[in-house]
Formats: C-alpha cells, structure tokens, sequence
C-alpha cells in the first residue's frame, strides 16, 4: 500500500476538542476586529471575536495603550456592544471556520446567562471564559485569584453550556494550580495566558500612564513557562497565547504543550499569512506536522 | 497588517519637523494616513509597535509624511535614510462638498501635516481657502512657508500673532466650513468657535497600536456615550459627533 505524502495544507491540521482546525492559528481575543478579517482567510484555523459581555460596556476612558520594550500594556477595558448586538454582527466574522466566542462577566451569574444565550447559537463551535476579569461578588479579585473561584466559575458554565467545547483562559499567576482546577470543573480546554497585570508611568507629567495588561514579545518566555508546566499537570488540550510574533514562536508553543497557537497583538504589525507561512517552512524543516509538534519535546 | 517596503526618496528638515518622502501611486484621500515604521521586522521586535502619521503631501506618484521627534519611533523614522514600511492608506479623512463659500484650515503644532494635501484637493475643486497655523515657537513654524499667505500664530510671540491658531483666526463662523488638526483642547476650541453652523471637521491625534480597528486604543469619546476608534471611524470625525 502506498501512503500519500500529506499536502503542506494537510500537515498544518490539528483537532482541538473534537473541532477540526485547518491550522493551529487562532486570533488572540480582542485583538482582531472584523476590518481586519480580510488578512486571515486561509491563515487562522478559527475565528475569536473580542470578548463580550452581557450588557454594553463603553470600555476605559482614554490613554489605554502606551507601548513598552517588545510589547504593549493595555487598559481597553472590555469595550464591546453586549451579548445581543454581538450575536447580530456574529455572521459579519463567517468565514467559513469555526467560530469560538470569547466571554466575560462580574460574577458567576453572568457567565451563566452568557453561555445559555450562546449555548442555543448554531453558529459557535466553543466559548472561551475569560476569567481574568474582577469578580464583583469577592471584591474584585480576578476569577483567577485561585482555584476556588475558578472552579466555581468553570462548574457552573459547564452545566449552561453543556453540548460544545468550553475553554478556560487562565492569567499567569496560579496558572498550574487554576488549570488543575479548571480541569476538574469541566474545562473542556485551557488557554494559557491573558494580559500579565502591568503599568506605566508618564515621567514628564508624574503620572501614571496605563495600568492594565503587558502583551506581545515581552512576555513570551512567561507564556511558554506556562503551557509548558500546564501541559504536564492537565490531561486537556492546551491554547497558547502570549507574544506569539512569528512561526517559529509558534512552532515553540506547540513543542511545550499547545494544541493551538493564538495570535495577538504580532497581527497588528505583521501580516498573519507570514507567520503561518514561517510555521509552514518549519514544519518542512522539520519534516513533521501540525499535530506530531504538540508536546514532542 | 500589512506593511510594504518603500524606499525613502527625500528626507527633508523644515524647521522641527522631518519631511519624508516615498513613492507611492495609489490613491490617497486628504485626512487618512498610514502606519509607519522602519523596516526590518521581524528581527527588530522593539519597538514593535508602528507609528500613526498624516499624509502630508501626495502628488499621485510620491507621498510624504511630516513629522516630529517625539519618541523612539519617531526617532528611529527620522534617521531612516533608505527604507521604511508603511501600510496602505488608513482611516476616514476629509469630507470636501464645496458647497457655500470659502473654507478654513487649521493646524496646532504637527497638526498641519495634513493640510497640505487637503488644500491641494480644495484647488483642484476650486474652493477658496484661509490657513491658519500655531506653533510653539519660531523654529517650527518654518513649515508656514510651504503654506503661502497662512496666517501664523506662535505661543511665545516669536513669530506671527502672539497666541494660539485661534488668536490668528478671529471670525471662524464666517467660514461655510473649517477642517482642523492638531492636540485635543484646540480642536474643541476650534469647534466652539466655528460654531454651529459652519461644517466643522477635526482630526484627532490619538496614540494608535494597530490601525486596523482591532485594539480598540486610539479612542476618543463620542457625544451619544461611549467611544469610537480614530483609526476606523476617524481620524476625521464630524465636530458635533465628539464629546469635547
């Protein structure tokens, strides 16, 4: 018998949860908005709108963004036009890939509200909690504060959102002792890590700048450390997310323990076809695939 | 985001600003503008981010993009002296209809750098224009002389009205309308003079990650609550939109 050599395209497919991606590449959450969607055809084996919520949210008042060595801190704050307009704008990001929709709430209730309303959406594949946002019920701790809270958060998505892939995004701090937990509530999958917590300060004008979140080159070695060790203490797949900037960045991730790669902010700078094509010419290197990278170290 | 390299074919200094100059021959509308950056990615992830910069002038075959050093990108645009990587042209720029009489243009500072290719556009329609332009001090507003008969205000009395652009712009609401760029107190006060019945549009600097739509940073608050991105909706936004 004569097996076929995989086609280039065949060799960058990877399942995650059951749903077939044509490339391990997703959009990191709030990083890609539909004007941008002409750059990712053919590149993202899904798609990951910013995150919503169950109301409207006006997001932070300006600055939000001031850029740091290799990165960017930033305080948006959740800007989104709530759960109902999101879902009549969901078609606008129909690609033809599977959707995963990106959620956030102040406490547990939301969550739940949330993943009822999108668990009824033919349209989404899987949800993906973002946890890292304040609980208002324990004084503003993030869902991420420690296992507890987490698990609580998991457990009760997991019952409202019963029949589809339910992802955990987990911050950095804990993340080995959350992703346990996570696992244990019901995570379907994690994804490792959001926004390291970061500041910024003006010196001219002696104030501070923005307090929010350090994303891009800066803290991919944190991200790589945290899907490494997570990869060894959970048994469910793993999203990496965290200064993802090229394919080789990519090709890391996986080897660590990722089954999926999310882009962030290297799209704002880059074409995303190039760090596909760079995962691409690696994988040729390498003579391997997509899926014989995840956790081949 | 795509960015293309293009071979910087003149480098100018006019007073504190640096005038770069590339070819580039697709369309160009007055107010948008493009991420800039040096070239070299992806082995220079610092700073990684580009920089948001007004066309300044485009003549169909060359664009160039006027400046100030204000910071590391900046700094590192101003010593290019073969490439750099620019996007395509970005954002919403000038609304131009002609309709009732002359117009006004003002700049605060490096808000000038896109009045230049918006007079072009109101010449080619044959509207009549007023520039009025404000500096902090004499060594800037050298960039006055590329605008003949601008009427120039410097905040230490250098040159020009004693003043900011408004103190060289008396009577904005006489004009049928004003088109304005610069920092975000003088473009309300633009607004505020040019009063309701004149078309008043502004271009609004904001500090930008992405020029796409996709960070949602460069924000600016809008009238009817909430924000807009100044990269998408704007950079030019109708005045009675805004919230200042």
């Amino acid at each position: 018998m004569v097996v076929r050599e995989k086609t280039t395209r065949e060799k960058l497919a990877v399942e995650l949860c059951g749903v077939a991606l044509e490339t391990p590449l997703m959009p990191a959450s709030g990083t890609m908005a539909k004007e941008a969607l002409g750059e990712v055809a053919g590149v993202y084996g899904a798609i990951l709108p910013k995150t919503t919520t169950p109301k409207e949210r006006a997001g932070n008042p300006p600055p939000r963004i001031a850029e740091t060595p290799a990165g960017m801190v930033n305080s948006i704050g959740l800007q989104n036009p709530g759960v109902e307009k999101f879902l009549e704008g969901l078609d606008d990001f129909d690609l033809g890939l599977p959707v995963f929709v990106s959620v956030a709430g102040d406490t547990v209730d939301e969550f739940v509200a949330l993943c009822e309303r999108l668990s009824v959406d033919s349209r989404i594949s899987a949800v993906e909690l973002n946890l890292s946002c304040p609980n208002v019920e324990h004084g503003g701790l993030t869902f991420c504060a420690g296992p507890a809270s987490v698990e609580e958060a998991i457990h009760a998505s997991r019952a409202a959102f019963p029949d589809k892939p339910l992802f955990a995004k987990l911050t950095n701090e804990g993340v080995v002792a959350n992703a346990v937990a996570a696992e244990g509530a019901g995570a379907d999958a994690l994804t490792v890590i959001n926004t390291i917590p970061a500041l910024t300060i003006d010196p001219e004008r002696q104030t501070v700048l923005v307090r929010g979140g350090l994303s891009g080159p800066a803290i991919k070695p944190v991200a790589l450390r945290a899907v490494y060790d997570v990869s060894r203490a959970v048994s469910i797949p793993v999203i990496a997310s965290g200064g993802v900037a090229t394919g080789t960045d990519a090709a890391e991730f996986m080897l660590a323990g990722a089954t999926a790669v999310q882009v962030g902010m290297a799209s704002f700078v880059r074409e995303p076809m190039e760090i596909l094509r760079e995962f691409s010419d690696y994988l040729e290197r390498m003579d391997t695939t997509a899926s014989g990278l995840i956790g081949a170290l | 985001m795509k960015f293309y390299p293009v071979k910087v074919e003149a480098r100018e200094e006019i007073g504190g600003y640096t005038l770069l100059h590339y070819r580039w021959d697709g369309p160009v509308e007055p107010g948008q503008f493009v991420m800039a950056r040096v070239a070299g990615y992806p082995v220079t992830f610092d700073p990684f981010l580009a920089r948001p910069f007004s066309f300044y002038d485009h003549d169909g075959e060359t664009a160039s993009l006027l400046f100030e050093v204000r910071g590391r990108g900046t700094a590192l645009l101003d010593d290019a002296r073969d490439k750099i990587e620019v996007t395509a042209p970005l954002g919403r720029g000038f609304r131009v209809n002609g309709a009732g009489g002359p117009v006004a243009l003002l700049g605060g500072g490096i808000g000038v750098a896109p009045l230049k290719v918006l007079s072009r556009r109101l010449e080619s329609m044959s509207i009549p224009y007023d520039v009025f332009l404000g500096f902090a001090d004499a060594r800037y507003s050298d960039v006055a002389r590329e605008f003949p008969g601008a009427r120039v205000a410097t905040v230490d009395g250098s040159t020009g009205v004693r003043g900011t652009v408004l103190d060289a712009a008396p009577n904005l609401d006489r004009y049928a309308a004003v088109y304005a760029c610069g920092p975000n107190p003088m473009l309300a006060a633009v607004k505020r003079a040019a009063g309701e019945n004149a078309t008043c549009q502004l271009s609004v600097e904001e500090r930008m990650g992405c020029g796409n739509g996709s960070c949602n940073g460069c924000v600016v608050p809008v009238r009817d609550g909430g924000y807009v991105r100044s990269c998408i909706e704007g950079p030019v936004f109708d005045a009675e939109v805004l919230a200042w």
